[in-house]
Parts: C-alpha cells; sequence; structure tokens
C-alpha cells in the first residue's frame, strides 16, 4: 500500500471548527452511515433469499399467493420417476456437476503453468499477461459471439487448420468440449493474476536453497512452488468451482442446451420454469434452486472458514 | 553453455507462452478479420483467414441498420445503467466501509459479520423472489431494476473496509482535534486515502453491471431498453446465419472493454490481487 505515504493536500487544509458537535458524542452517526447499504441489502437480498427458500414450498406461480404444500416440490423433483420435473432436475443438475468436473481442474493447472512460465520475467511476458487477462473483463455473450464462427464446421478455422470435420455443437463429447475451451478462454486470467501475485511473494532463497540441496526444476515445482501457492490454490479452487456452478450462458448461445439436451444445464431449467412463455411454476423451480443452492453452498462454506481465518 | 543452461528456463518459458498467446489472439483476431469480410465472401469463398475484399458495411448496417437489433441504443443503455450503478456503489460501499472500520457502535461486529456470512449465500435462490420484489415496485422494464439491487452487495464492503482498516488513526484524530465531524473526517481524509481500492471497486462494479447476463434479460423485456449483454443474445437470432454481422457486432461489443482495460489495467490487476488477499 505504498500509496498511503502520500499525504493527500486535503489534509492540510484546513477544516472549519466546530460546524458540528463532536462525532463522538452522538450515538447515531455511524448508523446513518451503513443504513442505506443496509436497507438495499434488506429489500433486494435478505427477503428475496428468506422467501426463496419459503416458495421452494408453495405452489406459486409469481402472481396470486403462494399456497404451502410442503415437501411436494422436493418430492415430484426428486422422487417421482414419471414426472418431466423429475428428469429436469436430474438432467440439469448432472450437466451442471458434469461441467463443474470437466472445467475446474483445468481452470487450476493452466493458470499455474502460465504464471508460473509469466513469473521468469521473460519477454514480454507484461504483454502475455495482458493478453490473458482481457477475455475475463468481456461478457459471457461477446465471448460466445467471438468464438462461433471458430467451431463452424466448413468455415470455421479449428476443423480446417486441424483438418477435422467435428460438428462441436451437435455431437457429443465434442459440445462440452467447445464449452470448455470457450470457458476457459474467457476465465483463466483471473486465477492466473491471483497465482501471480502469490509466486512474486514466496521466498527467493527458498528456491536456492533447493537448487544447492539437488532439486530439479520440477522437483522445486513440487517441494517449494505448490506448498508456497497452498492458500491461493485452495481460494481459486473454491471460488472456481462455486463460479463454474452457475453456469449459464454458454449452453444457452452456443449449443441451445443440446445436443438432445446433454448440455442443458439445471440454471436454463429454473429459468424456463419461473419466466418462460408458459404458466410460471416458480415454486417448483425454487425448489430446483435451493438444490443448486444447497450444492453451490457447501463449497461456499470451505470459503468462507478460508476468508475468516485470514481477518 | 553455461549462459545457455541460464537462459534455459527463460526460453523454455517464452516458447510456451508464445502458443498460449497464439492460441488466446486466434479467436479475437478472427472475429475482428471476419467482420471486415462480405457475407457473399464468408459463404462462397470457402475457409480464408484473411478477407479479399474489405469492407466496412458490416459495421454500419450492424450499427444502424436493424431495429430488431439495435445495438447502439443497447450500448447506450448499458454505458447509463453502468455510471450511475458505479457511482451510487462507490457511495455506499464506502460509507458502509467506513462505519465498520473507523467507527464505534453498538453492534458492529455482529451486524458486519452477518453480513459477511450472507456472502456464502447463493444468489441462485434469490432469484425468483427477487424478481417478484422488482415486478411489485412496478420496475420492470425499467433502469432502476438493474442499477438498484446490487448495491446490496456486501464483498466490495469487505474490501475496502481492509482498506481503511489500514489507514493510521493518527490521520482521524488530527481532523478530529481540528473540530471535523465524523462526515468531514470521511470525505475530507479518509476517502482521498482510500483512492486505490476504491478505484478498483468502481472497475469491478462498472465491468460487473456491464457484463451481467441472466438478469437483464429477466427483468426486461422491450427491446429498446435493453443492455447491450442480453442485447446480443436477441441479436444471435436475429442475424442468425448472418455471419459478418454476428462478427462485426462481437467487434462492436467488446471495444468498450478493450479501451477501458487499456487505460485502467494496473488497477484490474491489482484489484485482483488484492480481493484474493495477496496483497492487502
Amino acid at each position: 500500500m505504498k500509496n498511503l505515504q502520500t499525504v493527500p493536500s486535503s489534509i492540510g487544509s484546513p477544516i472549519k471548527k466546530g460546524t458540528a458537535k463532536s462525532g463522538r458524542g452522538n450515538k447515531l452517526v455511524p448508523y446513518l452511515f451503513i443504513a442505506p447499504h443496509l436497507i438495499i441489502f434488506l429489500i433486494f437480498f435478505a427477503i428475496p433469499a428468506v422467501s426463496g427458500i419459503y416458495v421452494a414450498f408453495t405452489k406459486w406461480n409469481l402472481y396470486s399467493a403462494p399456497q404451502w404444500v410442503g415437501l411436494t416440490n422436493f418430492y415430484e423433483i426428486l422422487a417421482n420417476k414419471d414426472s418431466t420435473f423429475y428428469f429436469q432436475l436430474h438432467n440439469g443438475l448432472f450437466n451442471t456437476i458434469k461441467f463443474v468436473c470437466f472445467s475446474v481442474p483445468f481452470f487450476i493447472i493452466i493458470p499455474l503453468l502460465l504464471a508460473v512460465a509469466l513469473n521468469t520475467k521473460t519477454y514480454g511476458s507484461k504483454i502475455f499477461q495482458s493478453i490473458f487477462y482481457m477475455p475475463t473483463l468481456l461478457s459471457i455473450s461477446s465471448v460466445i459471439l467471438t468464438w462461433v464462427f471458430m467451431f463452424h464446421r466448413n468455415l470455421g478455422p479449428i476443423n480446417n487448420i486441424l483438418g477435422l470435420r467435428t460438428n462441436w455443437f451437435g455431437q457429443q463429447p465434442f459440445t462440452w468440449m467447445a464449452i470448455v475451451i470457450i470457458t476457459l478462454w474467457w476465465g483463466i486470467g483471473g486465477n492466473m493474476i491471483i497465482y501471480l501475485a502469490a509466486l512474486n511473494s514466496i521466498d527467493r532463497s527458498l528456491y536456492e536453497a533447493a537448487e544447492i540441496d539437488g532439486a530439479n526444476a520440477i522437483q522445486r515445482f513440487f517441494k517449494v512452488t505448490i506448498p508456497g501457492l497452498k492458500n491461493q490454490l485452495a481460494y481459486t479452487v473454491v471460488l472456481t468451482t462455486i463460479a463454474q456452478f452457475n453456469i449459464y450462458g454458454q449452453p444457452l448461445m452456443f449449443s441451445k442446451g443440446g445436443p438432445k439436451e446433454s448440455t442443458r444445464v439445471l440454471m436454463m431449467y429454473i429459468r424456463e420454469l419461473a419466466f418462460g412463455s408458459g404458466e410460471s411454476i416458480a415454486g417448483l423451480a425454487s425448489a430446483m434452486a435451493v438444490i443448486l443452492g444447497l450444492c453451490i453452498m457447501a463449497v461456499s462454506v470451505i470459503q468462507f472458514v478460508l476468508m475468516r481465518n485470514k481477518d | 553453455m553455461r549462459k545457455l543452461k541460464k537462459k534455459l528456463p527463460k526460453l523454455t518459458a517464452f516458447g510456451f507462452l508464445i502458443i498460449f498467446g497464439i492460441i488466446f489472439l486466434i479467436p479475437l483476431l478472427w472475429a475482428l478479420l471476419t467482420s471486415f469480410k462480405p457475407e457473399v465472401e464468408i459463404q462462397t469463398l470457402g475457409y480464408r483467414f484473411f478477407p479479399v475484399k474489405w469492407t466496412f458495411q458490416n459495421f454500419k448496417e450492424a450499427l444502424f441498420g436493424n431495429s430488431a437489433a439495435p445495438i447502439g441504443r443497447w450500448f447506450f443503455n448499458s454505458m447509463f445503467i453502468s455510471t450511475v450503478h458505479t457511482v451510487l456503489a462507490l457511495i455506499i460501499v464506502s460509507m458502509s466501509a467506513y462505519a465498520y472500520a473507523k467507527l464505534e457502535f453498538k453492534g458492529k461486529n455482529f451486524i458486519f459479520w452477518a453480513l459477511m456470512t450472507t456472502m456464502m449465500f447463493p444468489s441462485v435462490i434469490n432469484l425468483i423472489p427477487l424478481y417478484k420484489i422488482v415486478q411489485t415496485l412496478g420496475w420492470i422494464d425499467n433502469p432502476l431494476a438493474l442499477i438498484v439491487p446490487g448495491l446490496g452487495g456486501v464483498f466490495n464492503i469487505y474490501l475496502v473496509r481492509q482498506f481503511m482498516l489500514g489507514i493510521p488513526k493518527e490521520f482521524s484524530e488530527a481532523a478530529r482535534i481540528d473540530g471535523a465531524n465524523e462526515w468531514q473526517i470521511f470525505t475530507r481524509v479518509i476517502i482521498p486515502l482510500s483512492r486505490p481500492v476504491l478505484t478498483v471497486v468502481a472497475l469491478f462494479a462498472f465491468t460487473g453491471s456491464w457484463n451481467d447476463f441472466l438478469w437483464p434479460s429477466i427483468v426486461m423485456n422491450t427491446i429498446e431498453k435493453m443492455p447491450l449483454t442480453p442485447g446480443l443474445r436477441i441479436l444471435q437470432g436475429v442475424y442468425d446465419i448472418e455471419i459478418a454481422h454476428l462478427m462485426s457486432s462481437a467487434i462492436i461489443s467488446i471495444i468498450p472493454t478493450f479501451v477501458l482495460y487499456l487505460f485502467a489495467q494496473k488497477y484490474f490487476l491489482n484489484g485482483l490481487a488484492l480481493s484474493s488477499g495477496v496483497k492487502g
């Protein structure tokens, strides 16, 4: 925080004396500072959060009052094998988890390798760093538009450069591969920067000591680098997992859930059931949201523990 | 020989980076080059990396040509929504963070940690009731629906509070002795000193709001009121297989973010390290 050492000029400027009572005397003032946020937080976060759980136990169409139906929604989606909603939850959740498992390992390994390479301060490393980070700032819809033509069967560079005739949009496992590749391009820059910052703070002498002890590059990577990044690795695994659980835009815009519903993720079903063209079944959609939420929450709990330990 | 051995890691790293760098740039380059190709050329000449005939026609048509996908209008909407959201976020976040970092009041730690705990609450559960609340307020198709709810976020408060905790007490004490009240200390001492972290908050608030996809596509129904990000999905349907138009639209949508990144790269990178707790 070197900026702290430069004291801004406003500190030297005289502040009018005695314009108000001493701040310490007025017990209400601090509450005025937090009130704007707290009010918005209550209306747009706390109330929806509590109601989101409540309506999962109701029959609700977004317009009339929700009717309490107990565990009916959960029975419908979790246990009633004849129900389409049972299929939707299982297919959607399975596809979501599949994507998480496909993408998260690469989201750790590739940025880690890039960070180690960048950390050698090789030629143009600042430029490379910019190139890898830039896509993270783009919106998912920009990213998909940029990429769709890459995967075009006849006219796209991927098939043409590699000499393939792959139908990336309509045949598995290629559609998942394409979605994972696009997502990696979009997102690995963030983790890369986190690792890079951490690599900078690893003590050089540890590497020198390891070298004197005869450790080769690979041994140094596993014995010095990896332990030195322990916290960041844990943090990014958790954060990336949560982020990927929220997958929605990629399959929606790239493959429209296909082929044969195989990339239709849970978020797409929830959205369709609650806000789709037919009559809303917001209660049941909320039950699905609660299930998805519980999966994410399990991961978030770990994150919170990590953060709290640091404070 | 010794010299080469010393340089070897750097050269290996460079080789690795250049391969990845090219892979990373190809999609952007491909979209850019395609956006300059006439549609006929794309459809008839087969795969070619570079345009034979360069044209600006696609950009002209994408920007002004199609009222079903008014990308210029969307751009303006996004600009307005994200700017207002960012300004309000800065005010609200810094006020709260200041109170939690520097003021003493009853229940401070309880409220703060209660807020922080909610960070792990998955937002997917809020979505449906949030829609109901926004609808009840009459905010469907209203920019307020995209500006206000996000202001309730808590992560930025955590980030700014951490920074403010690091500002020595002497600064505010000195101002207090001079007779400044809490508001004056906040605006004239703490805010100027917190500029680095507030810049980060502003950039992330702006890009976050700009890139929001799911929520605006639920609460904005009228085409002309949409922001750019969900608008692009509609555009994808409108142009369908008109590849040149899709690519020029992609490029148009990337430009603002790209320009912002060119100017503020340092802050983005610092901010990320800051929020992951490496520095701070």
